[in-house]
């Protein structure tokens, strides 16, 4: 009944879909040398005459740097730099957006330190030991200023100010109320369409702030040249975007500065912005005149990123009919004391609520975004995604519970589906959506989780209650788009056959794990016909690749992968080129197939194929000839934006004495159209249940307003996230992947990363309601706000 | 600072070294043995990204002065590959079962299961999870890495058939 995409003859645009990789599950190419401690990550990096980074951080929430006295760390053989050091150059750490949408409000160390962990002065020293000591020898001397902590305070007349001005664009600008962006986008009339609703449902959410909890913490190794260049390995997401901003920010051309493509220890977002740590390594080695190694300890890194925490008013209209008529979200984001971009946030964040469901046309969000003495926030797999779907996923619970409506059925009533319009990236970056398993995802899960058997909550009894929950989400593929947004998207990849028939693929794009490299040889392997064991991936730098914007948006497969194919099939174009002058036929009647026994590409005579020659024989006389190599690089742009669906259901045990949530039960849709690699996606999605089930019922970082220090100090074990042991069982987490095709994505592929976590907390939420009969309007939902609203329910009911 | 001398076998090779009494076992074997498996993740024993073996039990690396590692055997990550370079049939079972993300965790979390299976070789699924609960993963939400480890211990008992 679903589309079988492994099929050939089910594969649009006749493409195609032989021996392939494509679909099938394949061990991860790197996995041995991750298995085996030798991958090498940046933090692992050893350079001779290295010297070891250490960073002073701000002790106060707010202050005024009124000295740096460096001389006794000078004395003790250190390299200090401050900000006296550094051309006060103002940037923004994330180079995604489009320069008319960056604002731009900090340098590589300032003059005023505006939040707890901020980046004061650093050294560079002989010994790791050296540096630590040299740092506690550094004086300084701090005016002390009142600081701000909720959004609701910062906005307030008489709030500190933690600037005067900032930049968008080019242009100097004030800043009133510490209100950093302020974004109202509106569509058809919310008003007229609330006004055609039978009922108006009105409510407030709150997420507060988690973080990245990424394993490797923010490093970077900077090497200057002997040529005054400087060579760079860090944890980023983005090899240009890291060059970009270290040439902007040192003031040296981009062909000076080279960063190298290595894996990372997990970023989940942190690392799509440069973080502090590597402009800092850069400009005390450029200042050493040696190479530095600069780790953030743990406790600096809690300091360094966060997810945004964001409040919602959501007002949505129904009709007795079970439509919706309207949608109007309200949002107050505190992003904290720098921006990294919450213009584009709250664009996004306006395109994912409007893409849930169709509200007739009637969409309107007023977003202000404000700047608070704390961590400055930026994307967490989903870029607000997971903060809306939420809102509007609990809202469409809340709604079916009140108006009696079926939760599923409604839904297929009022998403936006095929032929209906996506906001990939808010209002700027809009697609026609092509393929969909929201149909599938709902319709199957109901029976394969028995989810009409819930009872109502009023039926539970007992200390231990049950409840399932539905939500579903999505996420972009990419930024990409017919037109040209606020988000810059293309990606690059060279192509290159070797003299021997095996293939190297050469592309800037990172994998965090999610199996993406794999992925791009997959690509080429299918479209050049050559054996997946026989495509080689290069390693990659900033010199030797052309610009990509960056692995963020779940662009990795289908716009990095959109970019590999794109340059294998020019280089297969070749290939037929050089086989037809060679053969002396017409390149037009080539074609070529994977020859399983030679294990080679094979170029034939399409319908006479015993007229052949192997890519090895190809590609070993072309050389022979001194044709040249059959190779080829080009930039590639998607011109789609499809979002890849996903659907939860979780079905929670709710302990009434303790107020901790278990999960027995755990059903996941992803639809990725067709996967590269299943388990790897599966993979995905059980992660992302992992990390939204610590969002959900766990995760949150409370500051302590007297010192403006985060409550847990910085440390893992006073942030509870999920280990093994809150994990279902491995039998009751159950993955299934839609049947999908998505006809503009390389073999059918779209992306799953940040889909993954988007409708998880809301699945949980209703799950929650459905087994206590409590509705939670904020995240977390800890035990202890459990057991205190179960006591607040028991008390109503016994006045009732 | 005192130096003491230590000797170390690791990986099945003798070390002789003057070390600091303050220099954690950790960072002798990343920076100066540059073995890399062995990971900082936190540095007070949060996340287990550093587990390395002294003999058939694991030990958090990042928590060991050197000099108390005097006449230790550690095995790392590096170390459980055969000279052939094939893998361990624990590693491979992560691998297999994509139990691996970004891979940080992956040598910590192999070390550990490592000394799980030398306990015990036919664990269930309970063992597993409390055996594994001080090692962090962000990426996989665990269920992967369980099933790795309950499949290794099951392809070493056919093995042994």
């Amino acid at each position: 009944m679903y589309l079988n995409h492994l099929d050939p003859k089910n594969a649009p645009h006749g493409e195609e879909y032989c021996h392939s990789m494509i679909g099938v599950n394949t061990p991860r190419s790197d996995g041995a040398a991750k298995a085996s401690g030798t991958m090498q990550y940046a933090s692992d990096l050893i350079i001779p005459g290295m010297l070891y980074g250490a960073v002073l951080r701000s002790p106060y929430p707010h202050a005024e740097i009124l000295s740096i006295d460096t001389s006794e760390a000078e004395a003790m053989g250190a390299v200090c730099l401050t900000y006296q050091d550094i051309k006060p150059v103002v940037y923004n750490e994330r180079s995604v957006s489009t320069p008319s949408g960056t604002y731009r409000d900090r340098t590589i160390l300032p003059n005023k330190a505006r939040h707890v962990g901020e980046p004061i002065a650093a050294v560079a020293a002989e010994t790791e030991e050296l540096a630590y000591k040299a740092v506690k020898a550094l004086k300084v001397e701090y005016k002390v200023l009142p600081a701000v902590f909720e959004p609701e305070d910062a906005l307030k007349d008489d709030a500190p100010q933690l600037y005067d001005t900032i930049y968008l664009d080019e242009q100097e600008i004030k800043v009133k109320n510490n209100i950093g962006v302020v974004r109202n986008i509106y569509e058809g009339d919310v008003e007229a369409g609330l006004a055609k609703a039978d009922r108006v449902f009105e409510r407030d959410f709150s997420l507060g702030r988690i973080y990245h909890a990424q394993l490797e913490t923010k490093c970077a190794v900077a090497k200057p040249e002997v040529d005054g260049s400087l060579t760079v390995w860090g944890t980023c997401q983005s090899i240009h975007g890291c060059r970009q901003l270290l040439a902007y920010a040192l003031q040296m051309p981009l062909s000076k500065v080279n960063v190298k493509k290595l894996p990372f220890g997990g970023a989940f977002g942190s690392s799509i912005q440069v973080n502090t740590v590597i402009p800092i390594c850069a400009a005390i080695a450029k200042k050493a005149g040696r190479p530095v190694k600069l780790t953030s300890a743990r406790e600096e890194d809690f300091y360094s990123h966060q997810k945004y925490p964001s409040k919602y008013h959501v007002r949505i209209g129904v009709t007795n009919d079970g439509i919706i008529t309207a949608g109007h979200v309200k949002a107050l984001i505190d992003f904290g004391a720098h921006q990294v971009q919450p213009l584009p946030f709250m664009g996004c964040t306006s395109g994912w609520f409007a893409s849930l469901y169709k509200y007739q046309g009637n969409i309107a969000f007023e977003g202000t975004a404000v700047y608070t003495n704390k961590t400055p926030c930026c994307a967490m797999q989903g870029y607000g995604n997971p903060q809306i779907n939420f809102a509007i996923e609990s809202m469409i619970d809340i709604i079916c519970d009140e108006m009696g409506f079926d939760p599923i059925d409604f839904r297929l009533k009022n998403y936006r589906g095929p032929g209906d319009e996506f906001w990939g990236q808010g209002p700027t970056i809009r697609s026609i959506i092509k393929s969909s398993g929201v149909e599938e995802s709902l319709v199957e899960g109901r029976k394969v989780f028995h989810f009409d058997d819930r009872k109502s909550p009023a039926e539970k009894t007992g200390t231990k209650r049950r409840g399932k929950g539905v939500a579903r989400g999505f996420h972009c593929s990419g930024t990409g788009g017919p037109k040209e947004g606020e988000v810059i998207d293309y990606s690059f990849a060279t192509v290159k056959i070797n003299e021997d028939g095996s293939v190297d693929v050469l592309s800037p794009v990172t994998d965090h794990g999610g199996g993406t490299w794999d992925a791009l040889r997959k690509i080429v392997s299918e479209v050049l016909q050559v054996p997946y064991d026989m495509v080689g991936l290069s390693p990659a730098d900033t010199m030797n690749t052309g610009y990509d914007v960056c692995t963020h948006a779940t662009r990795g497969v289908y716009c990095g992968g959109g970019a590999a194919k794109n340059a294998a099939i020019k280089v297969r174009e070749k290939l037929f080129e050089y086989a037809g002058r060679m053969m002396d036929e017409n390149p037009g009647d080539l074609e070529v197939v994977m020859d399983p026994v030679a294990h080679q590409g094979r170029v034939q005579v399409k319908n006479y194929p015993a007229k052949s020659m192997t890519i090895n024989e190809i590609a070993r006389k072309a050389w022979i000839m001194s044709w040249g190599t059959l190779a080829y690089s080009d930039s590639y742009r998607q011109k789609n934006c499809p979002p890849c669906f996903t659907t939860h259901f979780v079905e929670v045990e709710v302990d009434t004495e303790t107020g901790i949530i278990t999960f027995p039960h755990v059903l996941i849709y992803g639809d990725c159209g067709v996967p590269m690699n299943p388990d790897l996606v599966k993979g995905q999605l059980v992660g992302s249940f992992n990390r939204g089930l610590g969002y959900t019922v766990y995760e949150y970082l409370p500051t302590d307003e007297k010192t403006g220090h985060l409550k847990n100090m910085g440390l893992l074990v006073d942030y509870k996230t999920p280990s093994v042991y809150e994990m279902p069982r491995v039998e009751n987490m159950q993955v299934e992947l839609c049947h999908t095709y998505e006809p503009t994505g390389p073999f059918g592929a779209k992306g799953i990363g940040e889909a993954a976590l988007a409708s998880v907390q809301a699945a949980i939420a209703n799950a929650i309601y459905n087994a206590i009969g409590i509705r939670f309007y904020e995240l977390p939902i800890t035990p202890e706000v459990v057991l205190a609203a179960l006591k607040k329910k028991k008390e109503e009911e016994a006045r009732a | 600072m005192s130096m003491h001398k230590i000797t170390l076998k690791v990986n099945g090779v003798n070390r002789t070294l003057e070390v600091k009494s303050n220099e954690l076992l950790l960072n002798v074997l990343r920076d100066r043995l540059f073995l890399t498996g062995a990971k900082y993740g936190c540095g007070i024993a949060e996340c287990g990204a550093c587990t390395i073996l002294n003999g058939d039990r694991s030990v958090l690396s990042c928590l060991v002065p050197a000099v108390a590692a005097d006449g230790w055997e550690i095995t790392t990550a590096e170390g459980l590959v055969d000279k052939d370079g094939n893998l361990s049939t624990l590693q491979e079972s992560f691998v297999d079962n994509a139990a691996i993300q970004c891979g940080f965790c992956t040598p910590g979390m192999v070390m550990t299961s490592t000394a799980l299976l030398r306990e015990n070789p036919d664990p269930d699924e309970e063992f597993v999870r409390d055996y594994l609960r001080g090692n962090y993963c962000r990426c996989t939400g665990y269920i992967s890495i369980v099933k790795a480890v309950l499949d290794a211990a099951q392809r070493m008992k056919e093995g042994k058939q």
